[in-house]
């Protein structure tokens, strides 16, 4: 008999602890207790764009496609197929630091359709074939393609990305930030790798990174929680799957004097976005005052930028602004961004640094302050609405923290932040002199400079 | 459910959900036939009722709405505005309170201000590629109809928006709003009740008149195109232009768009042109019913050099839809998908309140849930074929967006 450890957590909003299953091989088994009749099982794998290199770009994207191609057991489309014609919706998403699978499901009469269910989510983590005819040949990209496979959905997601002004403003900034730490590359990868890579390379990084102790698997919803944990860990036999030791990476400091890049495309208005790296996820306290910081600043109608720059402005060049804290495993990044009018980019970038300074200058009220937790425990609230979204904030709390303690003590981590700590930590991170801000502006605006 | 009507005639539906943290109400409101062709003034106002009443400025306003996490917010679809309050369960009293002064006592100031902010979202909006061929598409399936109203219509027409025709249309409003009111919360009817009565009771309501010009239908293939010489992808909506769809083919049309091509990965559009032609990372088909007439439109984006293949391989679906019985166990399949995926329509208590308020908007019965699963159920595949032939076999309305190149290789331009 397997020897499972069992913990619990309390997680807000929700009914009844969290159940936490430590596996003696490091997977993890997770179950969150939700009323309704949809359930959820997800895995989270701790791999992502942080263990690419300027090689192997995209490489965790791609596999994420893959793994819906087929396994030893089935060919690639049932999985899709039958558990679709269940009403699931199944799906997947990758990104700096992981990568996750799920199926969210009707449970059906007398749960008929959990067992199949968590049979073949655990069949897609755990034995993908990866067919060489599913993927496609690799191919010159400046040669005609006569059969095209999932190589071209992700090109043509690559180039879908590329139409998008604010995703052409992040890449831009997100480049910059960093100098050496893998988070510098765009999480999907670039052409010229992707029509490329190898087979083999992907098995590889497959059998590196898809290890026991790099894998939680969540399951949410009203169920029995004897039979699925004891279902999930029979069904995620590793057969002695090997752990590797985990790569650390040098953390990357904000870049001294700042950065500033300009591109230009055919569009009508300009979007700047200022970067800023945060703290490492683990450090809960900063990333909430982090996260606070960016709510005070620009998270609803109140926030500073809008009242400032666009409710009481005399005139209209912002067309909109926000602030937001992504966090990360080896540090988040603050974003302040906003949308003008073209013509009036330096003022444009002036204010925004001005509302910057400001900030780190005189500090927030307590008023903003009380928003600013209120608003976190609503987000907290939102989370726990649907068996989907607990999952998610589950496996992020495990996968990129890395503990659901960090949950249990939010509450009390946010009541013993302070207006003066808001303004130091804005003043450690937000230096206006270091900031890298990337910009898009109007083609015709190019000879301008 | 309870269902209640207040003493000046506004019915109020409360759906009890124990154990939610959130609180969320959804009201309706027609556009009126008067202003069925200004829809610009409908989101001006919208946006105008956040910018202060008679007792809070603007900034207090979104103050306290944010202080307490309450989101009032609203959506502009074909025939009717939208608004939507969710707030922590705690908060709903508070939340009525505000919405109340917002819809009774908004001063509209600063009209021309707010007229400039919409017009700069909405041209931010139209530096999206896919927004603009949207945009295009609707024009052309609803050439000649109100809903062809675009952003580009919206930015001409709020220069011409005037102070009294924004108050004529907020007297109209506050008559006309909360005909219907649903609420889905932890809290029982006891408890909601008396809350909904102390802040709609006192309001006036009136019939109004609405708009009944249908939309023409298609009588030869129209094509419009944008070009976008920087595009990377060329974006493709082809659809069908829908005069009058019955409530019985309102589980048709869902099991149609089920199997060719809503979100998921085994539609027929999937499968074809994504999976086994590896034309796009997505293409999709979608539909939308409104009182006047509908559509059913088929999407994808992709390579520019793919254009034509890419509205062959629709052909080929669209054909092959209405003219080859689909096998039992794909019949199964999508009706099974189509009856599992209403359950996600009911699991927040937001997205249960925009769902039984449609049902109410639409004035189908409560029960209308379970006769529409009931109806999937009874779809034959000769049904499927038929609703096929019937719509997909009028000409199309194409739009495409692609640099001109690319248009000009299709044979577009």
């Amino acid at each position: 008999m397997e020897n499972i450890k069992k913990s619990l957590v309390r997680y807000p909003f929700l009914e009844r602890p969290v159940e936490i299953y430590e596996r003696e091989c490091g997977h993890k088994i997770i179950w969150a207790y939700k009323e309704g009749s949809l359930l959820n099982i997800s895995s989270w794998v701790k791999t992502g764009s942080i263990n690419e290199n300027d090689e192997n770009n995209g490489i965790s994207h791609f596999l994420e496609h893959l793994m819906f191609k087929g396994t030893s057991k089935h060919k690639a489309g049932y999985f899709d197929r039958t558990l679709e014609a269940k009403g699931a919706i199944v799906n997947a998403a990758t990104w700096k630091d992981y990568t996750f699978y799920y199926v969210t499901v009707p449970k059906g009469n007398d749960d008929k359709n959990l067992q199949e269910t968590i049979e073949l989510h655990a069949d897609m983590m755990l034995n993908p074939v990866i067919p060489p005819e599913e993927i496609g040949e690799p191919f010159d990209l400046n040669q005609p393609v006569t059969t095209k496979r999932e190589r071209h959905v992700v090109i043509e997601e690559i180039r879908m990305r590329k139409d998008q002004p604010w995703t052409k403003v992040y890449n831009s900034v997100n480049a910059n930030l960093y100098s050496n730490h893998p988070y510098k590359r765009d999480v999907i990868g670039n052409e010229q790798i992707i029509s490329t890579i190898k087979r083999e390379t992907i098995l590889d990084y497959y059998e590196k990174f898809y290890t026991p102790d790099n894998i939680t698997t969540i399951i949410a919803g009203d169920i029995n929680p004897d039979y699925v944990i004891a279902k999930i860990a029979k069904e995620f036999d590793f057969k002695g799957r090997k752990n590797h030791p985990k790569q650390e990476y040098k953390i990357d400091l904000q870049p001294t004097g700042g950065k500033y890049t300009e591109e230009y495309s055919k569009i009508n208005t300009g979007f700047v976005m200022f970067g800023y790296l945060g703290a490492k996820a683990n450090d809960i306290r900063t990333s909430l005052v982090l996260e606070m910081i960016c709510s005070v600043l620009g998270d609803g109608l109140s926030s500073r930028l809008q009242q400032e720059l666009i409710e009481k402005a005399s005139e209209q060049i912002f067309n909109g602004v926000g602030a937001y804290y992504y966090p990360f495993r080896d540090g988040g990044n603050i974003f302040v961004q906003a949308n003008f009018k073209p013509e009036a980019k330096n003022t444009v970038l002036e204010k925004l640094k001005q509302q910057i300074e400001i900030l780190y200058t005189n500090g927030i009220s307590e008023q903003e302050l009380k928003k600013a937790k209120k608003k976190i425990k609503a987000g907290f609230a939102s989370n726990s609405e649907s068996v989907t979204d607990i999952a998610d904030t589950i496996g992020y709390y495990i996968t990129v923290p890395g503990g659901l303690n960090y949950v249990e003590e939010y509450a009390d981590t946010i009541d013993k932040i302070t207006a003066e700590e808001i303004k130091e930590t804005a003043a450690e991170y937000m230096d206006i002199n270091n900031v890298v801000i990337s910009v898009l502006m109007p083609e015709e605006y190019k000879n301008e400079g | 459910m309870d269902k209640m009507i207040l003493k000046n005639g506004i019915k109020v539906d409360i759906k009890t959900n124990k154990n939610t943290p959130r609180t969320a109400i959804v009201m309706h409101i027609r556009y009126n036939k008067n202003n069925t062709g200004k829809k610009s003034i409908y989101s001006l106002l919208s946006s105008l009722l956040f910018q202060g009443t008679k007792s809070r400025s603007a900034e207090q306003l979104a103050q306290e709405l944010d202080e307490n996490a309450i989101d009032i917010y609203y959506d502009l679809k074909a025939d009717y505005m939208r608004f939507k309050i969710l707030c922590l369960n705690e908060d709903v009293n508070l939340a009525l309170n505000i919405f109340q002064d917002m819809f009774e006592n908004s001063t509209l100031d600063n009209y021309e201000k707010e007229i400039q902010k919409i017009k700069g979202d909405l041209i931010s909006e139209l530096d999206s590629a896919k927004a603009q061929a949207k945009d295009e598409y609707l024009k052309t399936v609803y050439k000649n109809h109100q809903y062809a109203f675009s952003r580009k219509d919206a930015i001409e027409e709020l220069e011409t928006v005037t102070k009294e025709d924004l108050f004529e249309v907020f007297e109209q409003l506050k008559y006309i709003m909360a005909k219907n009111i649903f609420v889905v919360s932890d809290k029982t009817k006891e408890e909601i009740l008396p809350l909904i009565e102390k802040h709609f009771e006192k309001l006036g309501v009136k019939e109004t008149e609405y708009d009944t010009n249908l939309i023409e239908e298609i009588k030869e293939n129209r094509v419009s195109t944008i070009i976008k010489d920087d595009a990377n992808q060329a974006q493709i909506y082809m659809g069908w232009a829908i005069p009058i769809i019955s409530f019985e083919e309102w589980p048709i049309i869902n099991l149609v768009n089920t199997i060719l091509g809503s979100a998921g990965l085994s539609s027929r559009l999937f499968l074809e042109l994504r999976e086994k032609k590896g034309l796009a990372y997505t293409v999709r088909s979608s539909y939308a019913i409104n009182k006047l007439g509908s559509d059913f439109y088929v999407y994808i984006a992709t390579e520019p050099k793919n254009i034509k293949t890419s509205i062959e391989g629709f052909q080929v679906e669209i054909n092959k839809i209405m003219t080859e019985p689909m096998s039992s166990e794909e019949l199964e399949n999508a009706k099974n998908n189509a009856i599992g995926k209403r359950q996600f329509l009911f699991e927040t208590n937001m997205s249960e309140a925009i769902i039984r308020g449609l049902y109410k908007y639409w004035g189908v019965d409560y029960d209308y849930e379970q006769k529409f699963i009931e109806s999937v159920k009874e779809i034959t595949k000769e049904d499927i074929m038929n609703f096929s032939k019937k719509y997909f076999s009028a000409p199309t309305a194409l739009c495409v967006l692609a640099p001109e190149k690319y248009l000009k290789e299709a044979g577009l331009i």
